[in-house]
């Protein structure tokens, strides 16, 4: 069965570059455009993967993965987040937030594929 | 810009291991030498402090078996033998493999099972040696817990033993010490934890990898398997291995003969490979800033303008010179690698060879010689295969047992020469016209000059050997050997005495990247003429040239010189400039003169190679980017003037 | 419907083309000749301008020019002459699509001439046929599929074939 990835990032052409290298690796992508975005499409369904940007108009990742974290149904659900540089401030509080993981920007496609099959497995 | 210390470690591990592969081959000839049994275990020592300080612990733990059996032979207990030296010299190469993390646990076990037998055999007998356990035991065994909320926030513990059990052979348990009682317990929590014990290669590096989004609220314990724990608890405080390599090095030269001219109290500093090549990329791209500078300012009759640009040219051009230097390396690099192949050879074929070198100092652009490794050692292994007797042969022909292989490289000229030479029995003719008839290459009975029948073997097909080696996956054979020489813009020549040896010439020029060159053009477009190849430029006045519509030469001091129209070889379908010129450019005793509309001038050229659609296209040898931006291509004399001479020659004959 | 789903399987078990799980492939779609083509996404490198280009005499014909892009010498394919399409007139919209392509082994940067870029498209495996034995004036190994697209019928050309040709000619 495809696993299904909700990317959240305001950045279009990130979106783009993050949904070509995932669904070349076999994963279904659905897009959200920013934290409030997110969490609609989040809420009431169960995604394997949420992959999102912290720095976003319109509620930003942080609070995102907070609300998300308030959902008994998304319980389990690891969440990564792509952090600008190895800022340990930021993981420190993306982590209490409850995300699960993170992946450093600018990062190669293959890197978020380790990444995904780390947390989804292979 | 932080260093990153595994980075460096594996540089200075390479040059370790190329020491102890020096040494251990020195001492096979030596095998008494006792300052060389030092300078090997002291490589090792070190090899096995750093590794263990950098994390690479399975280097550390497999170098200090090695490290235990050589000490055996530097306190006296046991004397070195040929085939312990062949036995640790194997396991240098696996050492190496470990440095890259690449090394089969297996082959790592049998090559100290080998030592263990030669160390025994050293002794004649007698009590088993200390040295070399067996099978010795790598691993870890490892215990973790998870935070209580880990897997609520997504990480989910099956993954990262599934991760786990790729590290390696894995046994995992489960601890439930700390369960709440079933009333109390929250199902989303995570209240267990996890013995699991890794066998194999396992790094320190590798397990926190599996955990690093986890590392900071988790408890992780590691401690390694069994009896190799030395490697993993190697005391730090045993030699900081940074004082240890450099003494090392400088205290391992003299000891170690015949390898690299090592020149004491040089002060050297390192610098990555990429950022030389960023540096030469610069350099290259300030060459065309300034010739488009000097261009403009010869347009202006600005004269404190024109004085400041001929400063920066001269600038310029110290600056590429220096560029140039940067980049030379001596050939001893190349040379050394080689004693080990002849070694190799000299085991594999059974015969006795012996490996001479001269002019190690000798230096050449380190691109050059990377590209030289692999036709370097497709000649020499030919030499050693085909042109070598075996030791009986040899007898029997007058020759000493041991045959000679001689590697030598000097610079003359723009060039370096390197010349390989055997003593063997020499290229064998008849094999050569018979497989040159059976390839269609010459008619049975065909005259042809010896030299051409030598040529023959750069065919592309041609071998008489009946094996074909595979050198790193590339097909082989004297063509290739000749396209990379040529792409190197060089040359390859053969000469061979039946009975006697052959010698194999590579001309390499100097320089790769930037060379002076002459901007010309014609029709429309511009071409640039190597410089060092032009020997005249001459006007063609329009008589002459209608004068010589039927044929193409044109006497230029009593001599007849064929040339060639660019202007028709490369179909421009322009009409001539009233004041062609003819630049006569030469290759060796040959020349031709190539016609152009315009000489426009010196031109400082920064080599650009075409893609593999344009580099067979004859007249080209690459292309570079003039100071407008535009492209222009750099013409391939050697390939204009070999198409010329047929001409000549058949001209000659009709007249 | 069936029928669909067999294309899109034996479309997705052909090798030259990447189908993703779904069936899918990102590509740029562009026009040249009056035909609408199509390029695997991850192969291109940059969209440029007409750029002034310098003839290689006795080059192929097919990839006759070579620019300087960023200080490399790239050549420049005319893809027109590889499905004998007339030559024309370039415009305000001409572009030259620059790619990565393996070509012997190396990985090559190469420009592809264009009349008009359109867009970064999505195409399915199961809206694609093979292009058809006879009938078509196209060299049939050149072309890896036809895919409806839009309304369109859009070439999937198969670059790798069509530099084969160019390079195996010369010995």
């Amino acid at each position: 069965m495809t696993a299904s990835i909700l990317t959240v990032d305001d950045s279009a052409s990130l979106r783009m570059a993050i949904r070509i290298a995932l669904t070349g690796a076999g994963y279904a992508v659905t897009e959200a455009v920013d934290g409030a975005d997110g969490l609609a499409k989040a809420t009431g369904t169960r995604f394997d993967l949420i992959v999102t940007d912290l720095n976003m108009p319109n509620m930003d990742g942080l609070s995102m993965i907070r609300a998300l974290r308030q959902q008994p149904a998304q319980a389990g659900v690891p969440i990564i987040f792509l952090s600008t540089e190895s800022d340990a401030e930021m993981k420190a509080q993306a982590k209490a937030a409850g995300a699960t993981g993170w992946l450093v920007k600018p990062f190669q496609p293959d890197q978020l594929i380790r990444v995904a099959q780390k947390v989804l497995g292979k | 810009m932080t260093e990153d210390p595994t980075a460096t470690f594996r540089v200075e591990a390479g040059e370790l291991l190329d020491q102890v592969e020096q040494g251990l081959l020195d001492l096979g000839h030596r095998l008494g030498d006792m300052a060389l049994v030092n300078a090997v275990f002291r490589g090792l020592h070190t090899l096995k402090g750093s590794g263990a300080m950098f994390g690479f612990d399975a280097l550390a733990a497999f170098t200090h078996h090695c490290e235990s059996a050589f000490d055996r032979v530097r306190k006296g207990e046991v004397p070195a033998t040929a085939e312990l030296v062949s036995v640790i010299l194997s396991a240098r190469d696996h050492m190496a493999a470990l440095v890259d993390g690449a090394a089969p646990q297996a082959e790592g076990d049998a090559i100290l099972a080998r030592l263990a037998a030669a160390v025994e055999a050293a002794r004649g007998g007698g009590a088993p040696a200390e040295a070399a356990p067996v099978g010795a035991q790598q691993g870890v065994r490892l215990f973790f817990r998870l935070p209580a909320d880990a897997m609520a926030n997504g990480t989910n513990p099956l993954m990262l033993l599934d991760e786990l059990r790729e590290l390696g052979e894995a046994e995992v348990r489960v601890r439930t010490d700390t369960l709440p009682p079933l009333g109390a317990l929250v199902p989303n929590e995570c209240h267990l934890g996890w013995d699991v014990t890794l066998r194999g290669d396992i790094t320190r590096e590798a397990i926190e990898d599996v955990f690093i989004f986890v590392m900071d609220d988790m408890t992780l314990e590691i401690a390694p398997l069994g009896d190799a724990a030395p490697a993993g608890v190697v005391p730090v405080a045993e030699t900081p291995p940074a004082t240890t390599i450099a003494a090392v090095a400088p205290v391992a030269a003299p000891a170690i003969v015949a390898s690299a001219a090592v020149s004491p109290a040089v002060e050297n500093v390192r610098v990555p490979a990429d950022r030389l090549d960023a540096l030469m990329d610069r350099v290259g791209e300030l060459v065309i800033a300034q010739s488009r500078l000097s261009q403009l300012a010869n347009n202006r009759h600005d004269l404190l303008l024109r004085s400041v640009t001929e400063d920066i040219e001269r600038l310029s051009g110290e600056l590429r010179d220096t560029m140039m230097v940067l980049r030379m390396v001596p050939v001893s690099s190349l040379f050394g690698r080689f004693r080990r192949l002849i070694h190799d050879l000299a085991r594999d074929t059974g015969k006795a060879i012996e490996l001479q070198t001269s002019g190690e100092t000798t230096e050449v652009d380190k691109t050059v010689i990377e590209r030289l490794f692999d036709p370097l050692v497709h000649i020499i292994r030919n030499s050693c295969d085909h042109g070598l007797e075996s030791p009986a042969d040899r007898i029997a022909a007058g020759k000493s047992e041991t045959g000679l292989v001689r590697l030598s490289a000097h610079q003359a000229g723009g060039e370096v020469l390197i010349t390989i030479v055997d003593d063997g029995r020499g290229i064998d003719r008849e094999r050569v016209r018979a497989k040159g008839e059976a390839n269609g290459l010459i008619e049975p009975g065909q005259q042809i000059a010896d030299d051409e029948l030598l040529g023959l073997i750069f065919h592309p097909g041609f071998s008489t050997a009946a094996q074909v080696t595979n050198l790193s996956g590339r097909g082989v054979g004297m063509d290739v050997v000749k396209r990379t020489i040529e792409s190197l813009r060089g040359a390859i020549n053969v000469a061979s005495e039946p009975g006697k040896g052959s010698t194999i010439t590579l001309r390499i020029p100097l320089t790769l990247a930037i060379i002076e060159g002459l901007l010309v053009r014609v029709g429309e477009s511009r071409y640039v003429i190597p410089l060092s190849a032009v020997e005249e430029c001459l006007e063609l006045s329009l008589e002459d040239d209608l004068r010589s519509r039927g044929h193409s030469l044109i006497t230029l001091r009593d001599r007849l010189v064929p040339f060639v129209r660019l202007r028709d070889l490369f179909s421009t379908g322009t009409r001539p400039d009233p004041h062609q010129k003819i630049v006569v450019v030469a290759t060796g005793r040959e020349r031709v003169g190539l016609v152009v509309d315009q000489i426009i001038g010196n031109h400082q050229t920064v080599i650009k190679s075409l893609s593999a659609f344009h580099r067979g296209v004859g007249s080209f040898s690459g292309a570079t980017i003039l100071g407008d931006g535009n492209v222009a291509l750099i013409l391939d004399v050697a390939q204009l003037v070999a198409m010329a001479q047929p001409r000549e020659e058949t001209l000659r004959a009709a007249s | 419907m069936p029928q669909a789903k067999q294309r899109a399987e034996a479309a997705m078990a052909a090798t030259d083309t990447s189908w993703n799980a779904r069936g899918e492939l990102e590509v740029l779609t562009f026009d040249i000749g009056g035909e609408t083509l199509a390029l695997e996404a991850t192969m291109v490198r940059e969209i440029l301008d007409l750029l002034p280009e310098t003839l290689v005499p006795g080059a192929p014909a097919l990839v006759r020019h070579v620019v300087n892009f960023r200080g490399r010498i790239v050549p420049v394919a005319d893809l027109r002459l590889a499905f004998a399409m007339e030559a024309g007139e370039t415009t305000a919209d001409s572009r030259i699509v620059v790619i990565e392509l393996p070509i012997d082994g190396e990985p090559t940067l190469i420009g592809l001439r264009t009349d008009h870029v359109r867009e970064v498209a999505t195409l399915n495996a199961g809206a694609s046929e093979e292009a058809p034995a006879v009938g078509m004036r196209w060299q049939r190994d050149y072309v890896r599929r036809l895919v409806r697209w839009r309304d369109d019928l859009i070439i999937l050309p198969d670059l790798t074939a069509i530099f084969a040709a160019v390079l195996s000619p010369r010995s």
